[in-house]
């Protein structure tokens, strides 16, 4: 049997993008620090992942000083968050698919 | 991709969801501890305010240590007080240890302000209301207050920590609500509510985690075993 594979996104098929899109998707921003601790990336990692996702217009940051030092946080888009409602859809039926 | 490791993807995306937005490692052993606490100032409050002049089984002493003087409200909320600084404090410190005995990650983020204030607004307001309420001399709904507030604020801040802390907010707001209707009963409820309920759910609130704990160690063993396989 052929699984469909329909609606799997392929910008969300690294374990670090989704990783970042979970965390945002049930928070209402979070800064990046917090999201390397949690995920367990390195600065570089993580900077390259989150930029990807923001050129696809999945997340947004926001860049600002608290006191002298820079704080990047992130929060997720409309397009992405409904992408990857999307794509935990299609990880469901697939699985649906391959138990029958 | 085969099936496990879609399994495998949509398990670890609930567990960041979750590791992200709740704080995981409430300390069961500290609900028992200000349990004890609280069943204690209930006994003290109970010989404070000296309504046991029927019972002979207890010693002649403890009638001295009954205070009628107008000071003993205050007395008695100064009592409540230090408990409750004292209880936040058992909690606060018996979870932190916790969070570091796991190897977690401790920071005082956005998982562990969220409860806090979720918790502190229904809680502060009705510690406010009780004292208003005693010290205009309502005295008689002052234990259900307490109890219906501090239910309804571990069901508010239990969306944003362990969700089973709900299941002893309901408990606290039932007794509460029962309290309301039977009068002059309030030690006893108090004594229900802050000090039996709390070493009862604490108890079964520490055998569930350890359970959940042993099942995950059992799913990670057989896990590395497939993979070894």
């Amino acid at each position: 049997m052929i699984p469909n594979l329909n609606g799997i996104n392929k910008a969300f098929e690294s374990k670090a993008r989704l990783g970042i899109m979970s965390v945002l998707m049930v928070n209402e921003s979070v800064d990046f620090s917090t999201l390397k601790s949690l995920l367990s990336l390195t600065d570089g990692n993580l900077a390259s992942h989150t930029r990807a996702l923001e050129e696809l217009g999945y997340i947004q940051c926001e860049k600002r000083f608290i006191g002298r030092k820079p704080n990047t946080s992130f929060s997720v888009t409309q397009a992405g968050s409904q992408a990857f409602t999307a794509h935990l859809k299609a990880l469901e039926e697939f699985i649906k698919n391959a138990t029958k | 991709m085969n099936n496990n490791e879609a399994l495998n993807t949509l398990n670890e995306i609930k567990d960041l969801m979750q590791k992200s937005s709740r704080f995981q490692t409430i300390s069961g052993l500290s609900i028992v501890i200000i349990g004890i606490y609280a069943s204690i100032v209930a006994a003290g409050a109970w010989l404070l305010l000296g309504n046991h002049e029927p019972y002979s089984w207890l010693p002649t002493w403890s009638v001295d240590f009954a205070l009628n003087t107008p000071g003993r409200t205050w007395a008695a909320i100064l009592c409540a007080a230090a408990l409750v600084a004292i209880s936040f404090g058992t909690v606060c410190v018996m979870s932190y240890a916790k969070t570091k005995r796991q190897n977690h990650h401790f920071s005082f983020d956005q998982t562990v302000r969220r409860p806090l204030l979720h918790f502190f607004v229904p809680a502060v307001a009705g510690g406010l209301l009780c004292i208003a309420m005693l010290m205009q001399g309502h005295y008689g709904l002052t234990s259900s207050f307490m109890l219906v507030f501090y239910g309804l604020a571990l069901i508010n801040c239990s969306h944003f920590t362990t969700s089973s802390i709900a299941l002893l907010g309901y408990g606290e707001l039932l007794l509460g609500i029962i309290d309301c209707f039977v009068v002059s009963h309030g030690i006893l409820f108090w004594f229900l509510g802050f000090g039996l309920w709390h070493i009862i759910f604490g108890i079964f609130f520490t055998l569930k985690n350890r359970q959940t704990a042993c099942g995950n160690n059992a799913v990670n063993q057989t896990g590395s075993l497939d993979n070894k396989q």
